[in-house]
């Protein structure tokens, strides 16, 4: 019974998406339950991953992989879950602000933080403040993730934070932001609760904020 | 399948054309036959002359045929082995090689706990050969200093014996005369397993100079015999000043050097045929207002592009100089000139690259900038080893895959070439602003301190025999009792 939760820490940690839903199945054929096979299989391989990463001793594509294995190991294993009744540590809404269309590191982020046990509604690109405030009134997310690439569209953050506010929803959730001209200070000047340079951190700073970590 | 089909394997560079090659390597045999050397040595005089030469009381001419046969018998491609059979260690002579290390002999060295400058002590020498074991882009061990703290005679095999059990990097050992050539190769032959496995598998390399303009010395011509009859890889190799002890230009100095050095070829081959032979020597320019001879200019590295060019149209091995600066400290213009003579070395392919971690115009030896060097190595290896153009690396199967707007973060083809297909740095700062402020703000010349400290407290180089042990103390017992009447 062990050996299974090995073998599912190893091949997120080895980022064998291929092998993942298969031996979900496996395991849930066995019998075992479904909150076991995430916390003693899957998210002991990607608790692994993030301090590896943390260590520098694992590169960005391989937590990358990860995550996938993560991931598509979790869709098998997602109905059961919500059937044994079990939660997710936090839900996000995620989306590239308005005049934005790059949307790779925002759905990095998103499939990196489904990994790590969130419920993630992504909202896509080009994706205008009121938007925004629509999908927290329907899904009361814990967070609301902001990406912008461009330096010209970094603006429409601090517009999306205005938005939740006039809306009186700005209290109801934590703001993180991200994207390459995104820095800190940024963040604290238009207001938003935290920032990542890059996906890997935007889940531990996603942990943080919902204070799983 | 392509036929035919021509491939460029990495990045090199070529200065002088076939005809200029040609006029140089004549302009070297019309200095030996025509000029010659003073040659300070008798029984070198009698075997040079046994084997063809002319001798006139110390001046010894060499007839071009005894030059040319001389360079056809000293092999291009050869091995010099790590001593403990550790394959990543060995070295590998031929052509598209290019190798690095420290350089012999400055009389100071930076402090690493203290970063001052001070005299060159007998645990320096430890601590060099132990980085220069752990730095992945550094390929030999010299000491980048002259131990003050022993016998004066017997710095260079107190030398040895510290570097020797310190690091199984192939060493170049340099001397003063017979004497101590001795103590180091009883050190390195009782390692081997006794002078017919030596001669086998060799584990080191013996370095001498002779003298700018056309002085063969007696040190380094007994130096050099001694190394032909034990078969031990040698470098004769002369220091030459443009502007002072050579030719101000550079195709004058390199004549001229290429003289010096293809003599001890020439004696070498006579004692020994086949001995591997590294041709010297180091150019360089005399500034004409600093009255240094200069470590970091531009001419050094071109001088010995050229000499480079010259030793393997000759068809000879070269020791190349880089790594190395003017500057007194750890600091940009160190960065500058050591990283650009690295580029310029590497392109050049040139064979044993040495003076890695030579400041101050090679009055002080420093391990610091020799491992700031390792770092522009690393980028510069990453360079010359070029781009691979095949069906694999072209990825047009890979590009359809993704398609317009994709990402290429999850592909397979991404997992199996990102380590290889880029050079990470070790010490150069890739971080994001918080991060690098996270980590202390370090600027780099921290980063390399902190990397060289770190290293001399946790890396442990492979042991030597136990039998070894007993004989470096033997060797240094003897040598003592050697010279214990003289001051």
């Amino acid at each position: 019974m062990s050996e299974i939760y090995q073998q599912l820490s190893t091949i997120i940690i080895a980022g064998e998406d291929e092998k993942a839903p298969g031996l979900v199945q496996k395991a849930l054929d066995q019998g075992l339950a479904p909150l076991e096979i995430l916390d003693n299989g899957l998210l002991v391989g990607m608790n692994e991953v993030s301090a590896r990463f943390a260590q520098e001793e694992m590169f960005v594509p391989e937590v990358l992989l990860a995550a996938k294995a993560m991931h598509d190991g979790l869709e098998v294993l997602r109905p059961h879950l919500v059937a044994a009744g079990a939660k997710p540590i936090g839900k996000i809404v995620l989306g590239t602000v308005k005049g934005d269309i790059h949307d790779i590191g925002k759905n990095l982020v998103g499939m990196m933080c489904e990994g790590a046990g969130f419920e993630v509604i992504n909202l896509g690109f080009d994706v205008d403040p009121e938007k925004f405030v629509e999908a927290v009134k329907k899904n009361r997310p814990d967070i609301v993730g902001m990406s912008a690439m461009l330096t010209t569209t970094m603006i429409a953050m601090g517009y999306t934070i205005k938005a939740l506010q006039e809306a009186g929803l700005r209290d109801t959730v934590k703001v993180m932001i991200g994207g390459s001209p995104v820095d800190a200070e940024i963040a604290e000047r238009i207001g938003a609760d935290g920032y990542a340079y890059n996906s890997p951190t935007a889940v531990e700073l996603a942990k943080r904020l919902v204070g799983a970590a | 399948m392509r036929t035919n089909y021509q491939i460029n394997s990495g990045v090199r560079f070529r200065m002088l054309s076939k005809d200029q090659l040609q006029a140089l390597f004549d302009g070297v045999l019309h200095v030996l036959e025509y000029t010659g050397l003073d040659v300070y040595h008798d029984e070198a005089r009698d075997i040079l002359q046994k084997a063809g030469a002319w001798v006139d009381d110390i001046r010894v001419r060499i007839p071009s045929y005894l030059v040319s046969r001389s360079l056809e018998m000293a092999p291009r491609s050869f091995t010099i082995f790590a001593r403990d059979g550790n394959p990543r260690h060995d070295i590998h002579i031929g052509p598209g090689l290019a190798y690095f290390g420290p350089g012999p002999t400055p009389p100071n060295f930076i402090d690493i706990e203290t970063l001052e400058r001070r005299p060159f002590t007998r645990s320096d020498a430890r601590i060099v050969a132990q980085v220069v074991d752990a730095l992945p882009n550094i390929d030999f061990c010299e000491s980048l200093g002259t131990i003050s703290d022993v016998h004066v005679d017997l710095a260079a095999s107190y030398e040895f014996a510290e570097m020797f059990p310190n690091t199984s990097k192939p060493i170049v050992a340099w001397s003063y005369g017979w004497d101590d050539s001795a103590d180091i190769h009883k050190i390195a032959v009782a390692e081997a397993g006794g002078q017919e496995a030596f001669e086998k598998r060799p584990n080191y390399i013996h370095y001498c100079e002779p003298l700018s303009p056309l002085v063969s010395t007696f040190e380094a011509l007994d130096k050099l015999i001694f190394a032909a009859r034990h078969r031990v890889p040698l470098i004769f190799t002369p220091c030459s000043i443009a502007g002072g002890t050579a030719p101000v230009t550079a195709a004058g100095i390199i004549t001229q050097a290429a003289a010096e050095s293809w003599m001890g070829c020439v004696l070498a081959q006579t004692i020994r045929p086949g001995l591997p032979f590294f041709m010297g020597g180091v150019l360089s320019v005399m500034d004409m207002k600093a009255m240094i001879y200069s470590y970091g200019a531009p001419e050094l590295s071109l001088m010995m592009a050229g000499i480079t060019e010259l030793a393997h149209y000759a068809g000879v091995p070269l020791w190349q100089t880089g790594g190395c600066t003017d500057s007194k400290t750890l600091d940009e213009q160190a960065a500058i000139e050591g990283s650009l003579s690295c580029f310029f070395s590497a392109l050049t392919e040139g064979d044993l690259c040495h003076d890695v971690g030579y400041t101050e115009s090679g009055i002080t030896g420093s391990i610091l900038q020799t491992a700031m060097m390792d770092e522009a190595i690393g980028y510069c290896r990453r360079i010359t080893r070029g781009i691979e153009v095949n069906e694999d690396t072209l990825a047009t199967e890979v590009i359809q895959r993704v398609g317009p707007n994709g990402h290429y973060l999850y592909d397979k083809h991404t997992r199996s070439h990102f380590k290889t297909e880029y050079w990470y740095p070790n010490l150069c700062d890739r971080r994001s602003f918080e991060e690098w402020q996270k980590k202390g703000s370090m600027p780099m010349r921290e980063r390399v301190i902190a990397r060289v400290r770190d290293i001399v407290a946790t890396h442990q180089p492979s042991a030597v025999k136990p039998e070894t042990e007993k004989v470096i103390t033997q060797v240094l017992k003897a040598a003592e009792e050697r010279v214990k009447d003289k001051r």
